[in-house]
């Protein structure tokens, strides 16, 4: 039997009875706990109102919204349980921040759940180094950029050690590094068990990271399943107000240029080099190097190297060692390896699976990466 | 950072910031009263020094231009109405200087004069003490000061939320402010009056808007009803109430002692008197 983490039954909500059409309406989706899962829309399609009935902020007009197989219970202490397992980051962080300071907005979870002061400090420590803002902890929130901000909502929601997170529009105005951070950072809590759930009309986020999507249009569900049965046909992209992820796209072109089959559906550029690529051409190496408390030396003079995690980011922060690929370095040295160069990846030990798996793809797309320990 | 945020980062980076805020709204409240109880002139002359060497340890006198320009405000003020004071004298007592000026009677007595400069001496020493005051004691410290006098939660926790809200709607107060300069929104008296009032009306929109966001955004991280604090500043202490009373007692003291060591008018008229 599959595990739904949320279910809805015919969900129907409206903001006000004057709305000539509910703004969710009859909405059907159920989400898979521990599925990497982006909810898709245009403006408006009701992804935020979606995401407030998971945790019991709007309540269905009718229909019914279940958690972990129990329909919500509406009342004060149960609303309290179940926003300790749900941890929700609104888009414009400005609205989630409330406190005066960047810690104390942090503890402001974990104190209002009753957690010890001893266990509180603990859980700031944790989340402002998992959102590399250690430096910032005593600062007004005031006094912060936009994307400070952002990691500061972010570390707030980190703090209450959530079961679920969901996040809209978690890189909507900030920078492409910081967007890739939030990413890792994202792929860290997959790891370590959370569920993440990712609202979004960034379609190329979503294409690279969901394994599973649900898009709206206009309060309707019109598709849950893998993103590249959704994106292949292109009239229901298109009504929902989206575009085509640019490397769909171009297998596509390349498909139309070049011949060949479009399956398997590419979702990175180093997927799309390496089904481009001629056959018996040499691929590099990637060795991987765990890093747990200290950073260890390669002894690869001249071999690029990215680093992969916040505790491996943390580490050469502090052993003042600039790597090559600060951000995305799966995806780079995987662009190495296809260059037919070999390249150094540290990374944060508890991320080795995720990161084999990621590298293991490639056979898919008809090369071998080899990956040296 | 606006000029709105300037006096937040300062109370922050005070050096005063530690110390109780309790215990420094007591001890300043003290001085103004003691400022106010004593007629001696040199009185506010302690409490201008004791407000200045507070201002010096607590921020090396670093005001926002904004607040300063506010201060030269309060001394013009301050200054016309002094003046007002030493030419409305009792015409009971004798004149020092006595003339009619369109519709008004002028008559300066000796009185006073040194009533007015003994208002502009109190004024100008009580804003330096509630400067330092300012400066070194955020509006959410003051605020959990006011929760441990055991003021209602409702209050406290309102001015937090304004402190907070306050701040993003005077940034988007400042964006929609530069908007307008880029359409040519400030071109002469008559679209200034427009502008300026769209945005008023815009800024209230956004005010209950942001007002609906928030209530969300609170929910969604479990608001209990109540902003808990991790790091409470330090309480009221004994040491404060001594240093407290011991300074009021003193100046008291030394307002009686010294209360006819300065006669402005004997200084500014001599002989004439």
């Amino acid at each position: 039997m599959t595990d739904y983490l949320f279910e809805t039954e015919n969900l129907t909500y409206s903001y006000s009875t004057r709305q000539p059409r509910p703004s969710l309406d009859s909405v059907n989706i159920r989400i898979r706990r521990g599925v990497r899962t982006a909810i898709l829309g245009a403006n408006g399609a009701g992804k935020s109102t979606l995401f407030y009935h998971f945790n019991g902020i709007f309540k269905p007009v009718s229909g019914t919204v279940k958690y972990a197989g129990k329909p919500l219970d509406y009342s004060r202490n149960a609303l309290s349980e179940l926003r300790n397992d749900i941890s929700v980051v609104v888009q414009n962080p400005d609205e989630q921040i409330f406190s005066a300071t960047v810690e104390e907005d942090i503890a402001f979870g974990p104190m209002s759940a009753g957690i010890d002061k001893e266990e509180t400090e603990r859980r700031i420590q944790d989340s402002l180094f998992k959102v590399g803002m250690e430096e910032y902890r005593s600062r007004p929130t005031i006094q912060l950029s936009y994307g400070q901000r952002k990691r500061v909502a972010f570390a707030g929601a980190l703090a209450i050690n959530p079961k679920v997170l969901v996040l809209d529009e978690p890189t909507a105005g900030l920078d492409p590094q910081m967007s890739q951070e939030v990413i890792e950072l994202v792929e860290q809590l997959c790891v370590s068990g959370t569920t993440v759930i990712i609202s979004t009309h960034d379609v190329d986020l979503a294409y690279a990271w969901a394994d599973e999507i649900h898009v709206l249009r206009e309060g309707n569900l019109i598709y849950s399943g893998e993103p590249e049965s959704f994106f292949a046909d292109y009239s229901a992209v298109a009504s929902a107000g989206l575009v085509l992820p640019h490397t769909f796209s171009i297998n596509n072109s390349v498909q139309g240029i070049c011949g060949g089959r479009a399956e398997p559906y590419p979702r990175t550029n180093s997927q799309i080099l390496c089904k481009m690529l001629p056959e018996g051409s040499r691929a590099g190496k990637i060795r991987m190097i765990p890093v747990t408390d200290s950073v260890p030396d390669s002894g690869d003079e001249g071999i690029s190297s990215g680093i992969y995690g916040s505790v491996t980011r943390r580490l050469f922060k502090l052993a003042g060692r600039e790597p090559d690929f600060h951000f995305n370095a799966i995806e780079y040295c995987l662009m190495e390896a296809i260059g037919g160069k070999d390249s150094v990846l540290y990374f944060d030990a508890p991320l080795k699976d995720r990161i084999l798996e990621i590298i293991g793809r490639m056979e898919a797309f008809g090369r071998k990466i080899e990956v040296v320990m | 950072m606006s000029e709105e945020t300037q006096m937040d980062t300062l109370a922050y980076s005070s050096r005063m910031l530690s110390w109780a805020p309790l215990g420094k709204f007591l001890f300043v409240i003290a001085i103004l009263i003691v400022n106010i109880v004593t007629s001696s002139m040199m009185v506010p002359f302690v409490t201008l020094a004791i407000g200045l060497s507070m201002m010096a340890s607590s921020t090396n006198f670093k005001i926002p231009f904004f607040v300063g320009l506010a201060l030269a405000e309060a001394i013009l003020i301050l200054a016309i109405g002094s003046g007002m004071i030493s030419i409305t004298g009792d015409k009971a007592d004798p004149a020092i200087w006595d003339t009619h000026l369109l519709w008004f009677d002028i008559y300066m007595t000796h009185e006073s004069f040194n009533k007015a400069w003994l208002v502009m001496f109190r004024g100008v020493a009580g804003m330096s003490v509630m400067i330092s005051f300012a400066t070194s004691t955020p509006i959410p410290h003051l605020s959990q000061a006011l929760k441990q006098i055991h003021m209602p939660r409702e209050v406290s926790e309102l001015i937090v939320l304004i402190y907070r809200y306050g701040f993003l709607l005077l940034e988007r107060m400042d964006a929609m402010w530069e908007a307008a300069h880029c359409r040519m929104g400030f071109n002469g008296f008559m679209n200034t009056m427009r502008t300026t009032a769209s945005i008023a009306v815009g800024i209230f929109t956004s005010s209950s808007n942001l007002a609906d966001k928030a209530q969300i955004a609170l929910d969604c991280r479990n608001y209990q009803g109540y902003f808990p604090i991790y790091n409470t500043p330090p309480r009221l202490g004994i040491k404060w109430i001594a240093v407290t009373v011991i300074a009021f007692v003193l100046i008291y003291l030394f307002g009686m002692y010294t209360e006819d060591w300065i006669d402005m008018a004997e200084l500014f008229f001599g002989g004439s008197l």
